[in-house]
């Protein structure tokens, strides 16, 4: 546990440059990721426990804050995605690497072309199912 | 002159129960090293700070040190390159044991170095005279010859705060260095050390290393090379 905290410390620490941050971002994201799937099985799972904890659990999705949630799993996905192609590129290409602040900032670009629209549709959809006309139906 | 504000992590773990800054205000000039405003906190005003250093011209490698929040060599880095709001800020390095104040347990770090055999492995006969090779084959792993084990690259990389045992990026490019020399016959072994779980593959190529590198040696693109030559089993 120490040297989990003594490493968080140390990435949080140092002052690195594009690599470093996206490195951060990229174990941060994959968390995440990870955490939906669990939270994924186990909510499809309960279904063969019991229908009323299932349905318990749908209902509970629906709330505000599984709604952000959402949004960042869906920045989490593409930023993963883009950003481990990003690497696994330099990987098998090392003679890349004096491109690889270009790479670092065509893969911001490549996020934010792709997220921000599905963000913008997902946060609309969200807003619109808590205020909208249908809201509380 | 100027007035610099130094601020500096102390620890003495003799006496100390967790690191304090220990905060000076020297006069430097802009063109003087951080070591030189170092020099003068020692010199002048706390002759308890501890550090290395020994050529003090950025060949030696023992001044590596967290300067600003990355790692530098004290004797490298310019004041008015590295003051910020008539401050500058001094760390030892990361990832290993600090034994006093700016000096840090280098020992894990020269252990992984040992354990890539950082030396020429040839059992046959030189003939009369040296070994001879090709102005291309010497300059294939010309730029990895140039480390000078300060290991600024090793205690700036993420994997190996979070894993000591890993070899860390120093040790792979001393490897490189003999990997990739046509007259060696040792690269067999070297990368069966680093194929393994603490090897190349930890790198997760943040390029902290290659940043961080006081001699500007490629270091990611040498790991990356290593890696490949694991991977497909050529050494080219």
């Amino acid at each position: 546990m120490s040297a989990l905290i003594s490493t968080v410390r140390a990435s949080l620490s140092y002052r690195g440059r594009e690599g470093h941050w996206l490195w951060l971002l990229h174990r941060v994201s994959g968390l995440g990721v990870l955490l939906f799937l669990i939270l994924h099985v186990a909510g499809m799972s309960s279904a063969f426990i019991s229908i009323e904890i299932h349905d318990r659990l749908l209902e509970m999705y629906k709330t505000p804050l599984f709604s952000i949630g959402e949004l960042a799993l869906a920045f989490g996905l593409i930023f993963h995605a883009v950003n481990g192609t990003r690497i696994a590129i330099l990987e098998l290409k090392p003679e890349l690497w004096q491109k690889q602040q270009l790479a670092t900032r065509l893969a911001i670009i490549i996020v934010v072309l792709l997220a921000a629209p599905t963000i913008i549709i997902m946060a609309l959809g969200s807003i619109n199912a808590f205020f909208g006309p249908a809201a509380g139906h | 002159m100027i007035k610099v504000h130094l601020k500096i992590k102390r620890f003495n773990p003799e006496k100390d129960k967790k690191p304090w800054w220990g905060e000076y205000d020297v006069e430097v000039e802009p063109t003087d090293r951080v070591l030189d405003a170092i020099h003068e906190v020692k010199w002048n005003i706390d002759g308890t700070l501890a550090l290395r250093r020994s050529c003090a011209h950025g060949v030696c490698g023992s001044d590596a040190m967290r300067i600003n929040g990355r790692n530098r060599l004290a004797c490298h880095r310019l004041i008015r390159d590295e003051i910020q709001n008539g401050q500058i800020t001094i760390e030892p390095l990361l990832g290993l044991r600090v034994i006093k104040d700016l000096i840090v347990d280098m020992e894990p770090f020269f252990a992984h170095y040992r354990s890539i055999m950082p030396y020429l492995v040839n059992d046959t006969d030189p003939g009369p005279r040296e070994r001879l090779q090709s102005p291309e084959d010497r300059a294939r792993f010309d730029d990895t010859t140039k480390c000078i084990l300060c290991a600024a690259c090793t205690t700036s990389c993420p994997s190996f705060w979070a894993r000591g045992e890993y070899v860390g990026p120093a040790a792979i490019v001393q490897a490189h260095r003999f990997i990739f020399d046509s007259r060696d016959q040792g690269a067999a072994e070297r990368l069966e050390v680093l194929g393994d779980s603490n090897g190349v593959w930890r790198c997760r190529t943040v390029f902290n290393c290659t940043e961080a590198c006081p001699r500007g040696i490629e270091v990611t693109k040498a790991i990356g090379e290593v890696k490949q030559a694991i991977a497909t089993g050529k050494v080219r």
